[in-house]
């Protein structure tokens, strides 16, 4: 996954942005204004003072922001004609014919000189941003196919601008303009990747998270992906939209290099599950809400109130980053980073500082003991995602380094050990089922001397690729060695396993692997061993062994379950 | 969470114009590091103010409908929120405008135009004045 916050953009840039859009409205604006003030020309009485307010509210809207924006013109020009309207209306019936003509030319002037000074000024914006936005151009996966996108946008010229831009990026974007809309599409044309849509909320509820959980009900379209993109930054807003589905939260602006990143996010097909993440905080209020935040990016979660629990969390959860509240009343946040660091096998995991300290000193010692970051509360959820997002992605990479298989990207012979470990306590634990598998590629030997070792090297590679395919995302494969291999089933009994491999053995058989102008077939053997059988890891592997080697000598090419 | 008590985090804007609302989010949030929620109109805000107990408001005077010092008025019968400082954010700052949101209660009053990048600074310091 590629970082965001690597590049991420500074204020200055941002307000940039905002510069932009803001420009890229104002025109319209303007226009629309103008026609209120030729309408002024021919109306009278009630009709002329209703088209007055009109003219006041947009002129003070325009006044208040545009030198907000950067653009003192506007401000000055619209406060002008502002307060010309006032005069007018705070001073009701005292308008002559002749100070109506004088306010109207007057108006239509100003307005006209707006409108020239904003056009020329805009231009200058764009031309300055479209240098900076190159900076943003995130670089996309290579894929093969478009992603489809539904963009649900109230607002008809942001949805514009959104499709203009999203094609650029390998995006196939369609628009509609309502939630009720986004069935009808789904249902006429289907095959969409993902949906970001806006959010409004008339009395607490919103059409749109309706809209997403009627459509979490058909199956066909239940899995499709969610990206909020709103102004609303609400704790109920959120929770609606994480009671929706969705897996991002966007609040606007949001730049677009950021959109493309989270839609990446989202479309990518991970290899990998979630991210792991433990809270040590013995504020529930606080934990619960991190955890919603984290849960709300796609995270796996756990909460640690007592900081003595903190071991056994790290052992049976086996997290990827700890958030670590710095002040907690049986220790300080601090010595636990310390006790965590001393063991080896946890020297390496992120631990980030989160509380509402902001002496940089004790930020800096709480640094020195092992923490890897600090951040300040309060802290805004997008930050904290981040933070977490990247720390933890950077955790794993390099640690897929050490735990993997290079030639095959399986786990390797150590890891899917200490996973075995793991996940045997988990499954004790919940009482769920598990099971082990040994395998074994058959006469492999005679492959490596008939072929050639990168013969054999590529029917390993196909043995890997159809675990992958053929088990959960969940479940535990590694490679133990040579043309070894391991299998971990979560919650899954002796019985099942052994139906699931004598699957893969028979299309692995099936398979046809051609070298030097022959094609030849290959089989594999597997052991399987399960719980409640055998009770320790130790146990289950020996078991699963004995059952391969029994397999071997049965006569290969099959699945023997243990006794 | 011995450091957290005096923390000022939490922002109620009340703002009927999307853009200020859009450039005020991105300052206060992201410069300012605040908690901000944003309500389009008084009613909106009455309503949220019941669950959201902000630790300063900030209110657009000229609203349709109910504006901002009615709005005010409105918050001022919120028990949890009758004693939190309201700043006026307003183009309107004529002097006789000021005296008039003062003697309303208001804490204080940005003008708009404002400086976004200053914005937050400038709500930390009255949040701050307001305390003594």
């Amino acid at each position: 996954m590629r970082a965001v916050a690597d590049d991420p953009l500074s204020m200055e840039q941002k307000m940039a942005l905002l510069r932009r859009q803001y420009a890229q409205k104002i025109e319209d604006r303007i226009a629309d204004l103008q026609t209120t003030i030729r309408r002024l020309g021919h109306a009278e009485g009630g009709e002329r003072l209703d088209s007055l307010v009109i003219i006041r509210d947009a002129t003070h809207k325009l006044a208040g922001s545009g030198a907000t924006f950067g653009f003192p013109v506007v401000t000055e020009y619209a406060r002008e004609m502002e307060h010309a309207c006032i005069w007018v209306l705070e001073n009701p019936g005292r308008e002559s014919d002749e100070d109506a003509k004088t306010l109207n030319a007057n108006l239509e002037k100003l307005s006209q000189r707006l409108l020239d000074d904003v056009v020329a000024q805009c231009q200058e914006v764009a031309e300055v941003d479209d240098s900076t936005e190159r900076i943003w151009v995130p670089q996309l996966h290579g894929s093969a196919r478009k992603k489809v996108l539904i963009v649900m946008e109230y607002d008809g010229t942001t949805a514009a601008q959104v499709r203009q831009e999203m094609n650029h990026y390998g995006f196939d974007v369609r628009i509609v303009d309502h939630p009720n809309k986004m069935l009808d599409d789904l249902k006429s044309h289907g095959g969409v990747d993902v949906i970001v849509t806006g959010l409004l909320f008339d009395q607490d509820t919103s059409a749109a998270l309706s809209a997403l959980a009627m459509m979490r009900e058909d199956s066909e379209f239940k899995d499709i992906s969610v990206v909020v993109n709103t102004v609303l930054d609400t704790m109920s807003a959120r929770l609606g939209a994480v009671h929706a589905g969705a897996k991002a939260y966007l609040v606007k602006p949001v730049d677009l290099a950021n959109l493309i990143d989270v839609l990446d996010h989202v479309t990518h097909n991970h290899e990998d599950e979630q991210f792991r993440v433990l809270i040590v905080d013995d504020d529930e209020t606080l934990a619960s809400y991190t955890e919603l935040v984290l849960q709300g990016a796609g995270m796996d979660t756990k909460i640690v109130f007592d900081p003595m629990d903190v071991f056994d969390a790290l052992d049976l959860f086996s997290p990827e980053l700890i958030l670590l509240d710095l002040y907690m009343p049986t220790c300080d946040g601090r010595e636990v980073a310390g006790v965590i660091r001393q063991r080896e096998e946890y020297a390496g995991i992120p631990i980030v500082f989160l509380s509402g300290e902001s002496d940089k000193d004790k930020q800096l010692s709480a640094m020195e003991l092992g923490g890897d970051d600090f951040l300040t509360k309060p802290i805004r959820a997008s930050h904290l995602i981040s933070s977490v997002q990247i720390r933890a992605a950077r955790f794993r990479e390099l640690r897929s380094f050490m735990t993997r298989d290079s030639m095959t990207g399986l786990f390797n012979h150590t890891t899917t050990k200490q996973f075995l470990g793991i996940e045997l306590a988990r499954a004790q634990r919940n009482k769920t089922d598990l099971a082990v598998v040994s395998l074994d590629i058959d006469h492999f030997k005679v492959v490596n001397d008939t072929y050639g070792h990168g013969v054999g090297d590529r029917v390993i590679k196909a043995l890997a690729r159809l675990l992958r395919l053929r088990l959960r995302s969940a479940d535990i494969i590694g490679r133990m060695g040579g043309e070894e291999f391991s299998a971990i089933l979560i919650d899954t009994g002796v019985d099942e396993a052994a139906q699931v491999f004598d699957i893969i053995r028979k299309v692995f058989s099936e398979i046809e692997f051609t070298a030097d102008d022959q094609t030849f077939r290959v089989t594999i053997s597997c052991g399987v061993a399960a719980v409640p059988d055998y009770n320790t890891a130790q146990a289950l592997s020996d078991a699963a062994d004995k059952a391969l080697y029994a397999a071997k000598n049965g006569g290969r090419n099959q699945v023997v379950k243990a006794p | 969470m011995v450091g957290d008590c005096a923390v000022f985090s939490k922002i109620l804007l009340i703002e009927d114009d999307p853009d200020i609302q859009t450039v005020a989010q991105m300052a206060l949030e992201e410069i300012g590091g605040f908690t901000l929620v944003v309500c389009n109109s008084g009613g909106e805000a009455i309503e949220k103010a019941r669950r959201f107990v902000p630790d300063i408001i900030l209110l657009d005077v000229m609203m349709p409908e109910m504006d901002g010092p009615e709005t005010l008025l409105k918050l001022r019968e919120i028990d949890t929120i009758k004693d939190i400082p309201v700043v006026f954010i307003t183009a309107k700052v004529m002097p006789s405008d000021v005296e008039r949101y003062q003697a309303l209660g208001a804490a204080d009053v940005i003008a708009k135009p404002f400086e976004p990048m200053t914005l937050a600074e400038r709500v930390q310091e009255i949040w701050s004045a307001s305390r003594g």
